[in-house]
């Protein structure tokens, strides 16, 4: 611009009258009031979605069964259903698509991605969590007229289907997944299989009643069962074992799948999980410490978040943005300010009555926000200093960059695969060669960090992302 | 007791969904680099366009994540290092990113060569993802000018010099301070000077395009060039860029060539040959950009002098003398038409006033891409079918000739109305057309040159036939 503004800089100086806002640094201070606006803003959302499964759980608690067990068997079955429908859906896709020679690895891999894709939109805050859960269901939570299906449902479900392929194959399939996926433990896969078989004898014996055909077949199958069950039983791992194995998935979630243990049947934690809840245990004293039957409503939430928490921190791992390590330690965590939060709590007098449970967050939302807030603060601080144990300058800043780049890294790479599948649906092209467009990315990050675009952890995380679709 | 315990989980409940929230926002903040500054940039965040200063690892990190996007039209490559050794990073966005399609145009947007004028950095970025964006969602617009132009995007030419103006503590920035490079060359006067060549030729005989010969040789041996201008030069060489536009800072204007003045004088309208195409491409800009374009607008400083403003657009020299600047570098070196655009008053305004910025320029960006596709366009081929490269393309009545590409195809740009154009080539036969030309698109021609080694051969049979012919006749 030159010389000519030598003279009438300062005037600029003048008449800069305009307010200012600093440069930005990290942790701005200004910005309290929006911090504080965000978190209250966003809390109702999360709030309502607890409190849509606080309204399923209440609308199918049958009241005339075993009421402690059943219970946890909901909680435990309706995240059962969610990978239950998703692999109805992945073989329906397999049964229909049978010609083309990539179908069987690209089904999987759909399979896969779209299950990964519904976690991330499922803890999306940005979508309104009730129209998602409701809207994106074409086969699974409810039934024709729209109510939410039971535990019983459930159980009938697989029954018919095992049923109707004849095939004990189905339930096999079902439980190794989910045992894979660590959604359920050993035992609890032994209880679904008498559960199921039950029902299939039930529906057996009234098959048989009305269609001589069928006698043999079933019995046949009813047989089997015991035999097999044995044989499928992934093999549980120490926590310490699984961790310090490290990167492979499978080990991950069994590991991990011994910490949901403690969401799981009351009955059963005295007996074989002991071992599981002693990560957990100001989480596992504070369940003990309420009224089972009248405050089961929060119990169930409760769980269910600390599910949900357990399913953030695999995901994670999954993706690498932390390691296994990390993601323990800060489970580790979360049960001790758990135990804080809970002493805290319990020492204030409280006034509110047994209204509602959860009732509009007005009135609790200061003070809950206050102390979301450290809590919120104590967490990031707590992750930021387990990630950043190796770097000693600007520790709370880096570890947060990390974070949110990989983050926007996974959202860029997650729209150019949507992107991708649409595209190539519309264009009439075979569906998009997954494999192809990994070697491709792993090639051209390559190139990129030999060039100096991207850093070598940055072209890891990408190639990690991608390989991890 | 027990409404005890229920206000204990509720508070629980509230605690750990926050921390879940916290640790889940994965999916909820696209774009976003720093997890400190997240809550209080997702109020300005649209679509994965973040309206804050990128420092050097955030314009890094924004660039990967629009090739992360769209993989199938983008590719990220660095023309060379900054002083200090940063990558002058460039996107590319084409439907076949890496490679010159024959006959697809190629288009360049530079930023920030002056390190404090910030906008045209930041608009850059904004603009990488932008495209990204509406290509994905089927912007017929935007898909079409991807199809059929390759973008070039280079947010900062002088990444050290940013990185100098915005470690500056404090709201208000310096004039001066992070404007040249890290050695302290202000890249916009390191060019070599081609206008005092040029205006020489027009006077005594010369040529009229081209001017720098022997350019590799002069460029790698100048000890004077910055890193950065090098780096450009290059670029500028290898790729047949076809329309370009530099962005500043200080002023709200859309200059055009020349940029130095003919006599010398401190300001004078200085048109080049293509006055008025330029004239046009400027008001491209300028007429989408309403503050630049509006008349009533007080100028920038109480004293300013904007008496060559006209509709938003000026003539360099008449709004004063810029030797050894980039724009007319490239108009007089290479086939590019290069416009400056002064994007803001302030040259590093608060980071809030970015989206606003965005709002004013991104229909301007837009439409001065379309510019591209104006004019004349084609391929000069031998008869054989064969491209000729370095073919010159003349227009009668327009002192400055363009050149054909590797493939022998060529862009001339031209405001609507009739044209005879020559096509030549040394030991071609050149041949000449008239052409109309509308506002747009750009029309067709194609050249067929026959060569005189051709032309003689075919002589001499002409000859030998005759030859044949009358010493038949006469009994030889």
């Amino acid at each position: 611009m030159g010389f000519l503004w030598t003279g009438t800089w300062i005037l600029v100086l003048v008449l800069q009258s305009s307010p200012i806002q600093a440069f930005p640094k990290p942790g701005g201070s200004q910005e309290k009031p929006l911090h504080n606006r965000e978190l209250s803003a966003e809390r109702p959302l999360n709030e309502q979605i607890a409190e849509a499964e606080a309204d399923k759980i209440k609308k199918t608690y049958p009241p005339e069964n075993k009421p402690g067990e059943s219970n946890y068997s909901f909680v435990d079955n309706l995240n059962l259903l969610k990978a239950i429908t998703e692999k109805e859906k992945t073989e329906k896709e397999r049964q229909s698509i049978r010609s083309s020679p990539y179908d069987n690895k690209l089904n999987e891999e759909d399979a896969d991605s779209t299950k990964n894709r519904r976690l991330i939109d499922d803890y999306d805050s940005t979508k309104s969590g009730l129209s998602h859960k409701f809207q994106d269901d074409p086969d699974g939570l409810h039934q024709l007229d729209g109510t939410p299906l039971t535990a019983e449902d459930i159980v009938q479900k697989i029954a018919i289907r095992i049923y109707e392929e004849n095939d004990r194959g189905v339930f096999d399939k079902i439980v190794s997944k989910l045992l894979n996926l660590g959604l359920i433990t050993e035992s609890q896969a032994h209880t679904l299989e008498d559960e199921v078989a039950e029902v299939l004898q039930k529906l057996i014996s009234k098959e048989a009643n009305t269609y001589e055909e069928e006698p043999n077949k079933p019995t046949s199958v009813t047989e089997s069962q015991a035999g097999k069950i044995p044989e499928k039983v992934t093999p549980m791992a120490t926590i310490q074992d699984g961790f310090t194995n490290g990167q492979n998935d499978e080990t991950v979630s069994n590991t991990l799948t011994l910490t949901n243990g403690l969401e799981r049947r009351t009955k059963i934690y005295n007996e074989d999980n002991f071992e599981e809840l002693q990560y957990f245990p100001n989480f596992y004293a504070l369940l003990k410490s309420i009224d089972s039957e009248k405050e089961a409503k929060e119990k169930e939430t409760l769980i269910t978040i600390m599910k949900t928490l357990i399913d953030f921190v695999k995901m994670m791992v999954k993706y690498g943005t932390i390691s296994p390590e990390e993601g323990v330690s800060y489970l580790e965590n979360l049960d001790e300010t758990i135990a804080l939060q809970t002493k805290n709590k319990l020492e204030k007098n409280v006034t509110d009555n047994k209204s509602k449970l959860f009732p509009a967050p007005s009135e609790k939302s200061h003070e809950e926000t206050d102390s979301t807030k450290e809590e919120a603060a104590k967490m990031e601080k707590e992750y930021g200093t387990l990630k950043d144990s190796t770097k000693d300058d600007n520790p709370r800043g880096k570890t947060e960059e990390p974070k949110g780049k990989t983050e926007a890294y996974l959202e860029a790479i997650r729209k150019n695969i949507e992107w991708l599948k649409k595209h190539n649906k519309k264009g009439n092209k075979e569906d998009y060669d997954l494999s192809k467009m990994r070697d491709f990315i792993n090639q051209q990050a390559d190139a990129y960090v030999e060039k100096g675009i991207l850093d070598e952890e940055e072209a890891d995380a990408i190639k990690r992302i991608y390989s991890s679709l | 007791m027990a409404a005890q315990g229920g206000r204990a989980l509720l508070a629980l409940c509230g605690a750990l969904v926050a921390c879940g929230w916290l640790l889940g926002a994965g999916a909820q903040d696209p774009g976003a680099p720093a997890a400190g500054m997240r809550r209080r940039r997702r109020l300005q965040q649209e679509d994965g366009i973040s309206f804050e200063y990128h420092r050097y690892p955030e314009l890094r990190e924004a660039l990967v994540s629009v090739w992360l996007q769209c993989t199938a039209i983008s590719r990220i490559y660095t023309v060379g290092r900054s002083f200090e050794g940063r990558e002058l990073l460039v996107i590319e966005l084409s439907d076949n990113p890496g490679v010159h399609e024959p006959g697809e145009p190629e288009f360049k947007y530079i930023g920030n060569m002056h390190g404090n004028e910030a906008v045209g950095r930041e608009l850059l970025i904004f603009l990488a993802q932008y495209l990204c964006n509406e290509y994905q969602k089927g912007n017929e617009t935007i898909v079409k000018l991807i199809h059929s132009t390759r973008i070039h995007i280079m947010p900062s030419l002088n990444p050290d010099g940013f990185e100098k103006a915005a470690s500056q503590p404090g709201e208000l920035k310096d004039w001066f301070v992070g404007r040249s490079n890290a050695q302290g060359i202000d890249l916009n006067r390191n060019f070599p000077d081609l206008d005092r060549i040029v205006y020489v030729n027009e006077k005594e005989g010369g040529p009229n395009n081209h001017l720098l010969k022997n350019l590799k040789k002069i460029v790698d041996q100048n000890t004077k060039l910055a890193p950065e201008t090098k780096a450009v030069i290059h670029w500028i060489m290898d790729i047949p860029f076809v329309l370009s536009a530099n962005l500043h800072g200080g002023d709200l204007v859309a200059n055009y060539p020349y940029d130095e003045t003919r006599t010398g004088s401190a300001h004078e309208y200085s048109s080049c040959p293509d006055d008025a195409i330029f004239q046009s491409l400027a008001r491209a800009y300028s007429s989408f950009n309403p503050p630049m374009s509006d008349p009533n607008r007080p100028p920038c400083r109480k004293n300013d002098d904007d008496s060559s403003f006209i509709d938003g657009t000026t003539n360099g020299a008449a709004w004063y003398s810029v030797p050894g600047g980039m724009q007319d570098f490239n108009y007089l070196s290479s086939n590019c038409f290069e416009i400056t655009v002064e994007l803001s008053c302030e040259k590093f305004p608060p980071e809030d006033t970015l989206k606003s910025y965005w709002e004013d320029n991104k229909n301007s960006l837009v439409s001065y891409l379309e510019q591209i596709h104006r004019g004349v366009k084609g391929f000069v081929r031998d008869l054989q079918g064969n491209p000729i490269a370095n073919a010159t393309i003349s227009v009668e009545g327009i002192d400055h000739d363009v050149t054909s590409a590797k493939d022998g195809d060529y862009w001339r740009l031209l405001v609507p109305g009739n044209y005879k154009l020559t096509a030549s080539a040394p030991g071609y036969l050149a041949i000449t057309k008239k052409v109309a030309v509308p506002y747009s698109p750009a029309v067709g021609v194609d050249f067929e040159l026959e060569s005189f080694s051709q032309r003689k051969e075919e002589e001499k049979e002409e000859l030998m036939e005759w030859w044949k012919m009358m010493s038949e006749t006469l009994n030889f």
